[in-house]
């Protein structure tokens, strides 16, 4: 049996077609100046600013509903917690969207004081015949053990497989994997833009300890 | 109050070593003509272990077996730095490292726009370095450029910070290690530190030479 599993969750949503096309244009008048973040000038990967889950609009309300049911309903199916135990948990979340544009990517990154990281796909652009990797959520291997590898530990099947664990993002999908694990979106080879909602998110105890501010 | 001085110090801690190779114009300049002129099937990797980018083209790992003068130069300096690396930070001796083979994978990579490697480390190597041949333009708009990034090796411990450890000083720092490499410089690391080359946009060419090697 597998040990020291990390949970990786695939969720569809299913109101994903008709949301993300609400969406689309409310991402696109915001990809602006005003709304990137300062800290990610990036001309090849648009980063927002992490308040989308501010948003007033219809479509980012929805979203956040969306993207919050699927992770508690991961979580849940994670954790041991009963039902009332786990509706007694308050949820923390953030997100902000990204353009990846051609020839643009997703420096490595991981989400401090947060447990979860979610990524909602807007838009993908089309497979690039012979570029696998292009534009793909690429989820780090950090285990050192594999240092040492001989024929009966480098082709493992999975769950055992060494290497890092990649996602193609499809629209109306999100993944949802642990905020520790170290994270990148490769660069985007197609012609068009790769439209992202990334989300952290973390659950309080109401009344038990204070998390710090993020 | 605490009594007495508090004495801290690193533990955990990741050697590196870094040497440049002085005057080293004219031995780049050669290598980089040898290696352009052989980016043509015949001397490309023919079992990449990642997917090939065709930004970026990529040896195959028997470069210092070329018998031409400028590959055995540069072959010279790059395996002194890793064996003066290695008595600088082992119990080892130089007795010790002369009873042992020395051996060697060493490939070059020539990188244009938008080339990259991702991440990865070496299994079944002990040591590890990168000489650059050239670093290829800056560019303004994309600071992150053709940097040699080292991840850090304690994975997951900024997963929780507050203002008492998010802002640590180097060498406590949780953070990736960014290099942009100039030429004629060597960096020896550990080969189990998984590191990247971050896109490159210039729009000339970088020209790196790796090594990984082991001891029996």
């Amino acid at each position: 049996m597998p040990i020291f599993a990390a949970p990786f969750g695939t969720v569809p949503i299913l109101e994903g077609p008709e949301l993300n096309a609400a969406l689309a244009p409310l991402i696109a008048q915001r990809s602006s100046t005003a709304h990137r973040d300062p800290l990610a000038p990036d001309p090849l990967c648009f980063r927002s600013r992490e308040d989308l889950f501010e948003w007033p609009d219809e479509a980012a309300v929805r979203l956040r509903q969306a993207m919050l049911e699927g992770l508690v309903r991961l979580t849940q199916a994670v954790n041991a917690y009963t039902d009332e135990q786990f509706d007694a948990f308050s949820v923390q979340a953030r997100a902000r969207f990204a353009l990846v544009r051609p020839n643009g990517c997703w420096p490595i990154c991981t989400v401090p004081l947060a447990t979860w990281c979610a990524f909602y796909c807007v838009s993908a652009p089309p497979p690039v015949a012979a570029r696998p990797d292009s534009a793909v959520l690429r989820l780090y291997e950090n285990r050192f053990g594999f240092m040492f590898m001989d024929p009966t530990n480098c082709r493992m099947r999975a769950p055992y497989t060494p290497g890092h664990h990649v996602w193609s993002p499809v629209a109306g999908t999100m993944v949802i994997f642990p905020g520790t694990i170290a994270h990148e979106v490769a660069l985007n080879r197609a012609d068009s833009d790769l439209v992202l909602v990334k989300a952290r998110v973390r659950f309080a105890v109401p009344g038990v300890q204070e998390l710090p501010p993020w | 109050m605490v009594k007495g001085g508090i004495q801290v110090r690193s533990a955990f801690a990741v050697p590196f070593g870094e040497a440049r190779l002085k005057n080293c114009e004219r031995l780049n300049g050669e290598l980089e003509a040898l290696f352009t002129a052989r980016e043509t099937q015949e001397y490309r990797n023919p079992m990449p272990s990642h997917t090939p980018q065709e930004e970026t083209f990529e040896s195959r790992f028997n470069l210092f077996r070329w018998p031409e003068a400028c590959v055995q130069e540069l072959r010279r300096f790059v395996l002194d730095t890793v064996v003066e690396t290695v008595l600088q930070v082992s119990q080892a001796s130089a007795a010790d490292l002369a009873r042992l083979q020395m051996h060697n994978h060493t490939w070059y990579h020539v990188s244009r726009y938008a080339g990259s490697f991702v991440a990865h480390n070496h299994p079944l190597a002990s040591w590890s370095a990168v000489y650059c041949v050239r670093p290829g333009q800056p560019v303004a708009a994309h600071p992150q450029s053709g940097l040699l990034r080292f991840m850090d090796t304690r994975a997951g411990a900024d997963a929780f910070l507050d203002p008492g450890n998010a802002r640590l000083r180097l060498p406590f720092a949780l953070q990736p290690l960014e290099m942009r490499l100039e030429a004629g410089q060597v960096v020896v690391f550990p080969s189990y530190v998984f590191h990247e080359v971050t896109p490159f946009y210039g729009r000339d060419t970088r020209i790196t030479v790796a090594t990984n090697c082991w001891f029996v």
